[in-house]
């Protein structure tokens, strides 16, 4: 009797600490997927940043240039202060304040669209090679931001996954991960000001 | 171009048979004009491009097109290979007609992704795109090169040497002079080194070969303690058994030879025989032969690793300058 009791204890024993690593693992890959995420976060929010740096030298390069083109010169301005007022860390992203950042930054995006299309009637602004470089950079930073939005959702993707796949979602439950918020593919937003050459 | 031959044959008459066949012939005629001129005007897609550097790191350059001149190919790559080797930078660099979806930065991106140009650690890869027909360029930097060819510097190289050739259809002097700034911006940047390559590999080697020696010595030892104790004699347990007789004998049903040896205790002098079948030893010279053999095959394949080259899993943000001239 005793050695079967014994059994059993033991039994049971190993199947708690299988459960128990299992947990562990589980909790940690979450962990490690969370921070992922948030860091992909960061990067989107630096090439955002990036963006909203470079603005004053174009502004001051176009005005060089183009002074009766002030309207459109306040709106880009404008749109950068807007874009750049909206900080939000990763652990705060709500789709709300998801989508009232990728408002802010498809009007930015937009607004600097039209500051470029009017450039096009300065042939002596094109040819500068200050603006054309800031064209290059400008470019740049938008392709680096779309490259770092696409890593940012492929994380969380995956992130969210496993939060709500099984088993790992009922770690994630008892430990409070939530799902994270996507970038969401919207085409007046997403559309990045068409450089030409 | 393609509009030039079109697809379809002019419409058969049924009731003539004669003018059916004409337009089969046309049909044929169309065809075979369409194949050397869909393989003349290859669209390069990023899987179809050949990656020249996976088949020998000294070549950088992909010219599928024959565009640029050998000798131009030749200048580039060693220039590119001294750049890699001192600096840590793996360029990659494609000149072709056309690229499918006419789009330099996607196909390079594509590319990079694809093969993972430059190393995981330094992130320094490079790709150059050259496109002919489309009159496209794209200079695409890794994410480690960003701050050593920061967007802008890229394009003043674009405005101030590589277009101004392209206009004149001087690909090749568009391609070397491009190389050459780049080559002298990165070597003045003392930022970059190369910080992985041949030591790091070499110390990974190194760690790899003890560990495989730890474990041959380890296997050496449990097989001699294992053979010592299968010869220790049974009974008194103090001396290895000698062989004292070794006599053939023969099975006298099955008829398979076997070899009988005898083995004798010196202390105790216990003995015993033992019966080995005489294939036995064909299959420990096979055995032997293998593990010979992927000794010098292992050596072979670490011959055969100076010549192909491999991308590291570099990684590309978006960052550099392209445009058209």
């Amino acid at each position: 009797m005793t050695s079967r009791i014994s059994k059993t204890t033991i039994g049971i024993g190993i199947a708690v600490l299988v459960l128990f690593f299992m947990g562990f693992s589980g909790y940690n890959t979450l962990v490690n997927l969370d921070e992922a995420a948030a860091t992909a976060w960061g990067n989107v929010q630096t090439q955002y940043q990036r963006r909203a740096d470079l603005i004053p030298s174009l502004v001051n390069t176009v005005k060089g240039y183009a002074k009766h083109e002030s309207a459109t010169l306040e709106g880009v301005v404008a749109a950068r202060a807007k874009a750049t007022s909206l900080q939000v860390s990763a652990d705060d992203l709500t789709p709300e304040k998801m989508k009232q950042i990728q408002q802010a930054q498809g009007e930015l995006s937009q607004a600097i669209g039209r500051l470029l299309m009017i450039t096009e009637n300065y042939p002596d602004l094109k040819a500068s090679e200050n603006f054309s470089e800031l064209q290059a950079q400008l470019e740049g930073t938008e392709n680096r931001i779309n490259e770092s939005r696409q890593l940012y959702n492929k994380s969380v993707q995956e992130y969210n996954q496993t939060v709500r796949r099984f088993p790992s979602n009922i770690i994630a439950t008892l430990c409070g991960f939530d799902k994270r918020t996507l970038f969401e593919a919207d085409a007046a937003a997403q559309k990045a000001p068409t450089v030409e050459f | 171009m393609q509009t030039a031959f079109p697809h379809s044959a002019p419409t058969p008459r049924p009731q003539r048979k004669q003018g059916f066949a004409v337009a089969r012939l046309c049909l044929v005629l169309c065809c075979l004009m369409w194949l050397p001129l869909t393989l003349w005007a290859e669209k390069w897609r990023p899987e179809t491009l050949p990656m020249v550097y996976l088949q020998d790191a000294r070549r950088h350059v992909c010219n599928p097109d024959h565009i640029l001149d050998p000798a131009t190919v030749a200048q580039a790559d060693s220039l590119l290979t001294a750049l890699e080797r001192d600096k840590g930078v793996q360029t990659v660099v494609a000149v072709v007609k056309e690229l499918e979806g006419d789009d330099p930065y996607a196909f390079g991106m594509a590319l990079g992704k694809r093969y993972g140009i430059g190393s995981k650690e330094q992130r320094t890869g490079l790709i150059i795109l050259l496109a002919t027909e489309d009159r496209s360029y794209q200079i695409l930097t890794g994410n480690g090169l960003e701050g050593t060819l920061p967007d802008a510097l890229c394009r003043r190289i674009e405005n101030r040497v590589m277009v101004p050739e392209l206009k004149n259809k001087h690909w090749d002097a568009a391609i070397l002079l491009t190389l050459q700034a780049i080559d002298g911006i990165v070597r003045n940047d003392p930022t970059i080194t190369n910080q992985l390559g041949e030591d790091e590999e070499d110390t990974a080697d190194i760690i790899a070969g003890i560990i495989c020696l730890v474990v041959f010595m380890l296997f050496l030892v449990v097989a001699i303690y294992y053979g010592w104790r299968s010869n220790r004699c049974p009974v008194c347990k103090k001396a290895q058994l000698k062989i004292t007789q070794r006599r053939k004998v023969r099975h006298t049903k099955t008829g398979e030879r076997f070899t009988e040896i005898t083995l004798t205790c010196p202390k105790c002098g216990h003995s015993h025989k033992r019966r080995i079948k005489d294939n036995d030893n064909q299959g420990g010279a096979f055995a032997g032969g293998m593990a010979a053999g992927s000794l010098l095959g292992g050596g072979g394949g670490g011959g055969g690793r100076s010549f192909g080259g491999t991308f590291g899993g570099g990684s590309f943000g978006g960052g550099g300058s392209g445009g058209r001239f």
